[in-house]
C-alpha cells in the first residue's frame, strides 16, 4: 500500500470523506441560497445592461439601416466609414474639448467655492443656491438657456448695458461661441455637485496635520497647498471620474440648445451617433459609434482608477 | 327567473364570449403631439358617426417615432394606424412590405365625389396608393393686412416685381417685409425651394433626383437672388427662436410657411380676418404656375387592414365627416372636396389654384433623400444667418460634396 492510499484509508476510517461531502454540499446549497438573493440585481444588470450592451455591439457589425439589413453581416465596414468621416472628427474634436472643460472648470469653480464658503455666514444658504441647478432636468436648463443666449436675450441685454451699445451676438449660432456658451450652462448646472463633493471630502480631512502645518507657521496658502490638497486627492479622483463621464454623455443640453445650430451633428459624440442612428436611421453606424464612444470612456475611466490605486496607497 | 336559470345565462355569455363578435380598439400613432387635443376630438367624432373606437398615441419627438415604426416593423407589430411623410421616405416605409395598398378606398372615394384622383399622386408608389391623407397644406405667402395697409399696398401681387416693389413699400414704412428664421433647424430650406421654383422647376427637381448638381448655375442664381434680397434688408432676424409669435406680434409683413400656420397665428393672438394669402408669383413669368404641397399621410399596417373596424376606421378619416371633425379641431384641410375648408384662407388658395391650374410640387422636405435632408437644411441655414455670396458658395460646394457622396453609390 502506497503512502496516499494509506492516508485515504485512514481518512475513510475516520468519516473525513463524509464531513467533506456534508461541506460541499453546504457550499452549494449556500451558493444557491445566494444566487437567489442577487437574482434580481443578476436580472437587471444582465437585462438592461449587458444584453444591450452585446446587442448593441452585434449591431454595429451588420448594415441595419432604417426597415432592413439587420440579419446582413457587415465586419468593420461601419467601423471604417466613421473613422473616414469628417463629421466623426469633427465630433471627437468637440468631445475632446467637453472632456477636458467639464473636468477643468467644475472642479476648479467647485473647489473655490467649497474652500470659500468653508466658515462663511449664511453659507448653508449660499450652497443651496449653488445646488439648485443640479435638481433641475437637462431639458429644462437648455430652453431656459437658450432665451439667456438668444440675440435679444438677457445676456445681450446685459452687455448692452454695461458697453452702452447694442449687442445681439449669436452665441448659440456662430462657431466660435457655441459650444463655450453650452459649456457655460453645463457649468451652471454640474458646478453644485462638485461642490458637494468636495465639501465632503474637506470635512473628512482630519484636523491634527493642518494645525502641526499651522503651529509650524506654513501660510494659508502652504497649509492648503501641502497639506489640504493632498489629503483631498482620492475625492477629487472620484469628481474627475464622475466629470469624464458626464462630459463624454453630455446629449441633452446640446441637443435643446445647438438646435438651430447648422454644425450640431458634429458637437459632440453622443449627438453625432443619435443623428446618425435616429434621425438618418442608420442604426448599425450609429451602434458603430456608440460602441467608440464607450470604448474611449472605459479606457479613461481604467486610467483613472489606476490613478486611485495609487493615491489611495499614498494617502495610506 | 329563477337563480340557476340567472347562473346558466351568465354562463352562456361567458362561455359564448370568446365566439361573439367584438369591436376592437383601432391605435393610431403619431409625432404630432400637439394636435393630441385634435386627434381626440376626431376619435371622439369616429366613435359617434362610425362607431368605432380609435385610441390615439402621441410620440414626444419626431426621432423616437421614426425609431418605434422601423423597430415595430422589424418585429412585426405595427399600429393600425400611423402618420408618416411623402416622398422617398414614403417610398421606403412601402418598399419593406408592411403597409397596406388602399386603391379600394380611393376608388369610393373618387366615384363619390369626395377626392380628386389627383389628390392620391404623392402617395402612390409603382401605381398603387398606400395612404389616405391627414392633411393637404400649401405653401403660400400669408401677409399682414394691417401691415399691408400701412405700406399703402392695396392688393395682392401678381408678378414677382410687384412682390418686390411691395416688399419696397413694406421696408419704406418701416416694416421688415418677410418673417424668416432657422428656429428649430428645419426652416432653411422654405425660402430657396421657393426660389427655386420660380426661377427653374426643372433644375428643382433635378436637385432631387441627384441629376442637377448643388453647386450649378440654377442653383448659384437663387443664391445671388436670395443674397440680394438680404442685403436690401428684406428678411428678419433668421436666429429669432419665436417665428411664429413674432408675426403674430407684427414683426413682418409676409410669412411664406404652409396654410397649418394659420392656425398657429390665431393661437397667438393674430385673428385669421387679419391675414390674407397668396401664391408667389415666378421670377421668369413665363414659367406656369405651381403651388408647393406638404401632404401628410395616415398609413394602415397590411397586417390589420382588412379588419372590419380597421376599415372603419380609414374610411371615417378619408370621409367628408372625417375631414370636418379634423378641420374643426386643429384647422387643417385634408383636401376631401365636400368637406367644409377650416378657414377663409384655405378656401381662398383653393378658387387661385383652381384659376391658375397650378401644378402641385411636393415639398422640399419630403422630396429631397432623407438621408441628405438634415445635413443639407443645416447648410441653408449656415446660408441664413451669414448671407453672403461667400458663404453661398462654400454652402453650395458642401452640398454637393455631401450629394456626390449620397449618389455616388446609388
Amino acid at each position: 500500500m502506497t503512502r496516499e492510499e494509506q492516508d485515504e484509508a485512514l481518512l475513510a476510517r475516520i468519516g473525513a470523506d463524509r464531513i467533506a461531502l456534508r461541506d460541499r454540499r453546504r457550499q452549494r446549497r449556500d451558493f444557491g441560497v445566494a444566487l437567489l438573493f442577487m437574482a434580481p440585481a443578476l436580472v437587471m444588470v444582465v437585462g438592461l445592461l449587458l444584453a444591450p450592451v452585446l446587442c448593441n455591439v452585434y449591431f454595429s457589425f451588420t448594415s441595419w439601416r432604417k426597415f432592413s439589413g439587420l440579419d446582413e453581416f457587415a465586419g468593420f465596414e461601419n467601423y471604417t466609414r466613421m473613422f473616414g468621416n469628417p463629421f466623426f472628427g469633427e465630433a471627437l474634436g468637440n468631445t475632446a474639448i467637453w472632456v477636458v472643460a467639464s473636468i477643468v472648470l467644475p472642479i476648479a469653480i467647485g473647489l473655490g467655492l467649497a474652500v470659500f464658503l468653508r466658515g462663511v455666514r449664511f453659507s448653508d444658504t449660499f450652497k443651496n443656491i449653488i445646488f439648485i441647478p443640479r435638481i433641475l432636468a437637462p431639458t429644462a436648463v437648455g430652453v431656459l438657456w437658450f432665451y439667456v443666449y438668444a440675440p435679444e436675450g438677457l445676456l445681450n441685454r446685459a452687455l448692452s448695458l454695461v458697453s452702452g451699445r447694442p449687442v445681439e451676438i449669436g452665441w448659440l449660432y456662430q462657431d466660435a461661441t457655441v459650444t463655450p456658451a453650452i459649456i457655460t450652462t453645463f457649468v451652471w448646472q454640474t458646478v453644485g455637485l462638485v461642490m458637494v463633493l468636495i465639501l465632503i471630502g474637506l470635512a473628512a480631512i482630519p484636523k491634527d496635520p493642518i494645525e502641526a502645518a499651522q503651529i509650524d507657521g506654513a501660510t494659508k496658502w502652504q497649509v492648503f497647498r501641502h497639506v489640504v490638497l493632498p489629503l483631498l486627492t482620492p475625492t477629487l479622483l472620484v469628481v474627475t471620474i464622475l466629470s469624464v463621464l458626464a462630459g463624454f454623455t453630455v446629449f441633452d443640453l446640446l441637443w435643446v440648445m445647438g438646435a438651430a445650430y447648422p454644425g450640431q451633428r458634429s458637437l459632440s459624440l453622443a449627438v453625432y451617433m443619435y443623428f446618425e442612428a435616429f434621425q438618418k436611421g442608420s442604426w448599425a453606424y450609429g451602434s458603430a459609434v456608440a460602441v467608440v464612444i464607450g470604448l474611449v470612456v472605459l479606457c479613461v475611466t481604467w486610467v483613472q482608477a489606476l490613478l486611485q490605486t495609487r493615491v489611495d496607497r499614498m494617502v495610506r | 327567473m329563477t337563480r340557476w336559470k340567472l347562473a346558466l345565462a351568465a354562463g352562456a355569455l361567458v362561455m359564448g364570449a370568446p365566439f361573439m363578435a367584438q369591436a376592437r380598439d383601432v391605435s393610431f400613432v403619431h409625432d404630432k403631439g400637439f394636435w393630441s387635443e385634435a386627434f381626440q376630438q376626431v376619435d371622439k367624432a369616429a366613435a359617434e358617426e362610425a362607431g368605432v373606437t380609435i385610441v390615439e398615441s402621441p410620440y414626444a419627438t419626431t426621432e423616437q417615432y421614426k425609431a418605434f415604426i422601423q423597430a415595430s416593423i422589424a418585429g412585426g407589430e405595427l399600429p393600425d394606424l400611423f402618420t408618416w411623410w411623402t416622398g422617398a421616405t414614403f417610398n421606403e416605409i412601402v418598399d419593406s412590405g408592411a403597409v397596406a395598398p388602399l386603391d379600394d378606398v380611393w376608388d369610393e372615394l373618387v366615384s363619390s365625389g369626395e377626392f380628386d384622383p389627383s389628390a392620391a399622386d404623392f402617395f402612390k408608389v409603382d401605381g398603387k396608393i398606400y395612404a389616405i391623407p391627414l392633411l393637404t397644406a400649401r405653401w403660400v405667402m400669408i401677409y399682414n393686412k394691417d401691415k399691408f395697409a400701412e405700406a399703402g399696398i392695396t392688393g395682392e401681387p401678381k408678378t414677382w416685381e410687384e412682390l418686390m416693389a411691395d416688399a419696397d413699400k413694406l421696408k419704406a414704412a418701416g416694416i421688415t417685409p418677410f418673417n424668416a428664421t432657422v428656429h428649430e433647424g428645419w426652416r432653411g430650406f422654405v425660402w430657396f425651394q421657393e426660389l427655386m421654383l420660380r426661377t427653374d422647376p426643372e433644375a428643382l427637381a433635378g436637385l432631387h433626383d441627384g441629376s442637377v448638381p448643388y453647386d450649378s448655375e440654377p442653383v448659384r442664381n437663387v443664391f445671388k437672388l436670395w443674397t440680394d434680397m438680404y442685403a436690401k434688408g428684406y428678411f428678419t432676424d433668421p436666429r429669432s427662436n419665436e417665428e411664429i409669435e413674432d408675426f403674430a406680434r407684427g414683426n413682418a409683413g409676409m410669412y411664406l410657411m404652409g396654410e397649418w400656420v394659420v392656425g398657429s397665428l390665431a393661437a397667438n393672438g393674430l385673428a385669421t380676418d387679419k391675414l390674407g394669402a397668396f401664391i408667389v408669383p415666378n421670377v421668369d413669368a413665363s414659367l406656369p404656375s405651381s403651388v408647393i404641397v406638404e401632404a401628410g399621410p395616415i398609413m394602415v399596417s397590411a397586417a390589420s387592414v382588412d379588419d372590419p373596424d380597421v376599415q372603419k376606421a380609414v374610411k371615417f378619416w378619408a370621409s367628408s365627416a372625417g375631414a370636418n371633425a379634423w378641420a374643426k379641431a386643429s384647422g387643417n384641410y385634408t383636401g376631401n372636396l365636400k368637406g367644409e375648408a377650416p378657414n377663409p384662407i384655405i378656401s381662398k388658395i383653393s378658387e387661385d389654384i383652381a384659376a391658375a391650374h397650378s401644378e402641385s410640387v411636393l415639398r422640399w422636405w419630403e422630396a429631397v433623400p432623407p438621408d441628405l435632408q438634415g445635413e443639407l437644411v443645416a447648410e441653408f441655414n449656415r446660408f441664413m444667418l451669414d448671407p453672403t455670396m461667400e458663404t453661398a458658395e462654400d454652402v453650395m460646394s458642401r452640398m454637393q460634396a455631401l450629394n456626390e457622396e449620397y449618389w455616388a453609390d446609388r
